[in-house]
Parts: C-alpha cells; sequence; structure tokens
C-alpha cells in the first residue's frame, strides 16, 4: 500500500495526540503503515469515514450505529478494548436516598449526560422506560456539556452530579467509567450511592466500510491485537486509552440495545 | 455541596490535563487523605497539597521499567559496571576527576572483590566491565583481575599507556585479546596540548603504548579529554589523522569534554539529575558515575555487597530523576 491506512479519532483531550502518535509509532514497524487525523466531532468523523477521507473511525459506540444505519450495514467493526465489551451505566442517588430500583424513580427528577452520550443519556432513558416508567412520570434533567463527543470527555456527567449533589435532582445516570474516575465507591460514599447498574453493552471500535481490502485490514488487527500490556513501552499508550489490558475482536451483539434505543428514541441518523 | 465536590473538580482538572503536566487544584478543606487515596486509584501522583491548593502529576505516571526501556540498552543504568581498580597514578594531570597522582592513596579493591563485584553485576544485568582508576597497571595483580572480569562479561581497561615496559609489558602481553578493549588517553595530536596538562613527554610515551598495545594485537580505544576552547575542528581533524595513521578503529576514536569534577576548575557540570549514571565502585563504596567516584554528592551507597541491592537504587533513583525532569520540561516549555 503506498500510502499509509488512515485512522480518524475525536480529539476530546489534549491526550488524544499522544495516543494515535504512539499508534502511528508502534504501527510503523508493524505490516501496515498508519498515521490519524483528529475531528471534533463524532458526526464529522463519521461523514469523514463514508466520504472515504479515512479508512478506519475509532467510534463511539453511537458512532458506530451511526454508520451502520447509514451505511445500510455495509460496514464492519475491526476491534475493540476489552472493557469496551462490558460497559455499564450505573444510577446513583446521594446516599441515604433509599432507592432500591428505576421504578423507585417514580415522579423523581433525573439528572442525565449529554444527549448524544449512549451511557448517560440514551440508554438510561431506554433504562427507565423498560422499568415501565412512561416519559411523563420521570423528569429528565439533561446536562448537555459536551455535545459532539458522544460523552467522551465526562463533563456532562461531572456536571450532572453537581446538579444531584446540590439536590437539583434526585438521580443521576453515568459511565461506569465515570463512576470509576471518581472513585467514588469508595471516596464518595458518604455521598453518593449506586443502586442500579445496568446490563453489560458494548462502547468503542475500530470501524471500516464494507470496501476496505482484507489484506488491509487484517494485518493491521493483527499487529492492533498484539499489543502487549507487559510492554513496558506500550503500556502507558494502552493506559492512556483506557484498555484493561489488550485489544479484543469485537462481538456484535453487545450493541442490540442501543439499536433498539435508537429507534425507540427516533435519535437522527447523523448525530 | 458535599464534600464529594472535591472528587468531580478533581476528576475535571486532573483527567482534562495532559499527561505528565502538572496540575494545580484548588482543594480548600479537602482532606489530603481523599486526594492522595484518588490519585493512588487514578493512576496520577501528589505532589503536595499547601495553601489550600493541591499540586498533582497527571498520569499515567510511566513505572520504573518504562523509564529504563526508554534508554538505549547499552546506556540503560546497570548495564555498565566501573571499577576503579585503584586510585594512585604515575601521572597528576590537572583535569583528573579522580584526583589521582603519584601521592595520592592506592585505595585498591583487590582481585577477589573485583571478582565477587562482577559476578554479582552480571547476574543483575550488567553487560559491560570498565576497569580505570588511578592507572590500573601499577598493579602487579592486573592481569588476575583483568582475566576474572573478561571471563564474564566484555570489559575496557582504562589506562595512560605509558608503562608498557619491562614487567608491564609482560602483564599487558598475558591479558586476553578476546573481550578485551584497552582504553588510552591522548588528548591531541600533537604534544603541546597534551603535554599542558598532563606533563612535559606524555604525549610521546602514551603515542608509543598506543602502538605497542596495537602491535600486541590488542584492540585499543583512544579517548581525547579536552576544554572547550581547545576542540575545534582542525584540532579534531588532525587527532583523527593521526590516529588513522596508527590504525584505530573510527568507531575507537573518541574526544569527551572535561568534566568539572576533582581537580578540573573548569568543565562540563555533571550532577545526579543530568547524568545516566553508570554504576562506579571503587574501594570505598558505590557511586552513581565514574567521573564523580570520589565525590560525597555521588555516592548511593557505602556498601560494596550485595551490588544488585545497589544497582536497584540507582535504577530506582534515576526513574525518579526522570519524572522530576519530564514533568519540570512541561512547566518551562517556551512555545
Amino acid at each position: 500500500m503506498s500510502k499509509p491506512l488512515l485512522i480518524g479519532a475525536v480529539a476530546y483531550t489534549p491526550n488524544v495526540v499522544p495516543i494515535w502518535e504512539g499508534f502511528r509509532d508502534y504501527f510503523a514497524d508493524g505490516p501496515v503503515e498508519t498515521d490519524f487525523v483528529l475531528f471534533s466531532n463524532y458526526g464529522r468523523q463519521v461523514d469523514a469515514l463514508l466520504d472515504g477521507v479515512v479508512d478506519i473511525a475509532w467510534n463511539t459506540n453511537l458512532a458506530w450505529v451511526r454508520t451502520v444505519l447509514q451505511t445500510d450495514g455495509k460496514c464492519r467493526a475491526l476491534a475493540m478494548r476489552d472493557n469496551d465489551l462490558a460497559f455499564q451505566t450505573v444510577f446513583a442517588a446521594r446516599a441515604g436516598s433509599g432507592f432500591a430500583d428505576l421504578s423507585d424513580l417514580r415522579g423523581r427528577r433525573v439528572a442525565l449526560g449529554s444527549r448524544d452520550s449512549a451511557q448517560a443519556a440514551i440508554l438510561p432513558v431506554q433504562y427507565l422506560r423498560e422499568a415501565g416508567l412512561g416519559d411523563d412520570e420521570v423528569e429528565l434533567v439533561r446536562l448537555d456539556s459536551d455535545l459532539g463527543k458522544h460523552g467522551d470527555t465526562g463533563r456532562s456527567e461531572l456536571d450532572a452530579i453537581r446538579v444531584l449533589l446540590d439536590e437539583d435532582a434526585d438521580a443521576v445516570a453515568l459511565g461506569a467509567n465515570t463512576w470509576k474516575a471518581l472513585a467514588a465507591d469508595e471516596l464518595m460514599s458518604d455521598a453518593l450511592e449506586a443502586f442500579w447498574t445496568s446490563p453489560e453493552y458494548c462502547h468503542c471500535n475500530f470501524t471500516a466500510l464494507e470496501t476496505l481490502d482484507p489484506d488491509v485490514y487484517e494485518p493491521w488487527v493483527e499487529h492492533l491485537l498484539a499489543m502487549s500490556w507487559d510492554d513496558p513501552e506500550l503500556r502507558p499508550l494502552m493506559e492512556l486509552e483506557g484498555l484493561e489490558r489488550k485489544w479484543v475482536r469485537p462481538d456484535l451483539d453487545g450493541y442490540a440495545s442501543l439499536f433498539k434505543a435508537v429507534e425507540d428514541q427516533r435519535i437522527p441518523a447523523r448525530w | 455541596m458535599v464534600s464529594g465536590g472535591i472528587l468531580l473538580d478533581l476528576v475535571e482538572r486532573v483527567g482534562g490535563a495532559v499527561v505528565g503536566s502538572i496540575v494545580e487544584v484548588p482543594v480548600a478543606g479537602a482532606d489530603p487523605a481523599v486526594i492522595e487515596r484518588w490519585c493512588e486509584r487514578s493512576g496520577h501522583r501528589l505532589l503536595s497539597v499547601e495553601g489550600g491548593t493541591a499540586r498533582i502529576l497527571r498520569g499515567p505516571v510511566p513505572d520504573d521499567e518504562a523509564i529504563l526501556s526508554s534508554v538505549p540498552a547499552d546506556r540503560r543504568p546497570g548495564a555498565r559496571l566501573w571499577i576503579y581498580t585503584n586510585f594512585d597514578c604515575n601521572l597528576a594531570c590537572d583535569y583528573c576527576c579522580a584526583k589521582s597522582s603519584p601521592q595520592t592513596e592506592r585505595r585498591a579493591i583487590g582481585p577477589e572483590l573485583i571478582e565477587r563485584l562482577v559476578e554479582e553485576g552480571v547476574s543483575s544485568g550488567v553487560s559491560e566491565v570498565f576497569l580505570t582508576g588511578g592507572e590500573p597497571f601499577l598493579l602487579p595483580d592486573l592481569d588476575q583481575i583483568v582475566s576474572a572480569c573478561v571471563k564474564r562479561a566484555p570489559t575496557t581497561l582504562l589506562t595512560n599507556g605509558m608503562l608498557f615496559r619491562g614487567r608491564r609489558l609482560e602483564l599487558l602481553r598475558s591479558m586476553p585479546r578476546e573481550g578485551l578493549a584497552l582504553q588510552i588517553s591522548l588528548d591531541s595530536a600533537t604534544p603541546d596540548l597534551h603535554d599542558r596538562h598532563r606533563g612535559r613527554g606524555t604525549w610521546q610515551r602514551a603515542l608509543d603504548g598506543i602502538r605497542t598495545a596495537v602491535a600486541e594485537g590488542f584492540r585499543v580505544r583512544v579517548a581525547a579529554t579536552v576544554a572547550a576552547d581547545e576542540s575545534g575542528a582542525a584540532e579534531s581533524a588532525a587527532f583523527h589523522r593521526l590516529l588513522d595513521e596508527v590504525r584505530i578503529d573510527r568507531d575507537d576514536q573518541v574526544i569527551r569534554p572535561i568534566a568539572q569534577r576533582g581537580f578540573a576548575e573548569d568543565g562540563v557540570a555533571l550532577t545526579v539529575e543530568s547524568l545516566i549514571p553508570e554504576v562506579t565502585v571503587t574501594a570505598d563504596g558505590v557511586f552513581w558515575h565514574p567521573v564523580a567516584a570520589d565525590h560525597e554528592d555521588q555516592l548511593v551507597t557505602r556498601d560494596l555487597f550485595p551490588l544488585g541491592d545497589a544497582i536497584e537504587e540507582v535504577q530506582r533513583r534515576f526513574a525518579d530523576y526522570r519524572r522530576e525532569t519530564d514533568a519540570a520540561a512541561q512547566r518551562f516549555t517556551c512555545a
């Protein structure tokens, strides 16, 4: 291949630069030379994938759903982080609230993250509906602090927790990654408690169009999967990208709940 | 707001900062133990909590192994083991970093301890041994020392090359050619500069020594120690021409600056923070680097054994310095 494989990623933190420069360096020694382009939001990135500007997009779960819907399924997920296989949403309340289940939120105010965040808005609304709560039975407080980035910054979830702690909401929905980042189970137990955790679902993946040559992407995926947590030079890169330990092949069944939520909530295909 | 608010600030401010940067977060009234624990769980490092502000090094903070592996394998702290066989010398060079001279006390380690040092060193990752002094050829048992080292690792023997006569020439001839390199000091292409620092007539005797060692079949590396105002391009070119003539490989022609240590009043300032350590053992202890083997500020331990512990200590300190300087570099970027 004369031109390097081009990866698209969204610049949700300044640290994406060292992450993708690390990737570029790692692939420089591999079978497929790789470079990257950064986008300001996932909508623009998916457009670039569809237009052939980038070969592979590092997509959120919503960006994956969006790509599938816009290509009639003519795309493929190549790989994901190990913890993308088992992402979860946490519902939390102030300590001592006494909530035991989502149905306890009837007539309450629930703070959500950005409306384009699968983990902190789209799936939580679906979970509330599945718990038998109609849209008029729960008041949603939306904190759209990082629109376009599908909740990647975590900023909207932190804002939602502030609303909860200020007693302007009774509960909050957030990604398990943000809950973990707060070390809330250990360090905020006097202030917050998780009372419901969702089933596992899939989050990010590397997405390519069906037209990408297998002779190109297969060696690329193999080289990606070969990244070793035990390599002292690669480990900081993998930690920064948020892996638990390794890259894995995707599990598409883990997106079923989000496809249903997007359809039920009539989420625009171009978010 | 209840106490959890500080954690939201930490996640937002530190999580959004550039890796390796130092982030200041207002934390008035917060429990420092909570901040410390959060940093620990999140892979960041709490540097201080003072005046209501926490200073935090944004992680992931590279561990010692990652930092060590960023240094080329042959320069990695612990790969090279320097041994000062003795401190006395037949010369009294005015820039000697070990303050060696004919009047300097010998302070020899002796072949038995050197053999044990190299053995322990190799089992702790040492891949190359350097024997230096003083002038090692003043030692009558140097052949035993060299033989013990060469058996275990590639060895370089540093000498001024001026004593290859009589009994000491026989000592030289008895040494192995495989696995041993001689490093002989010659500071210039003509006698003036060399003799100015080392004494009248020493240049010619050193050059004779180089020719002798080459003729005896040894690999010879020639090292020039030069002051900044003496190291012009013309001087370097003449130096290389001379060494080419005496059949010294270009890779074995080394020009290095004077270190501001020992007898030297001027030269390159070297500190533990600025030097990549090369574990150095003398009869008095284990030191950070061979240019400061007589200096308390670079003493690692007085205990020669177990050498592995000293090597680990040097590696740990080096990793700490690297983390600190990386963070400092983030603070002082100019553009």
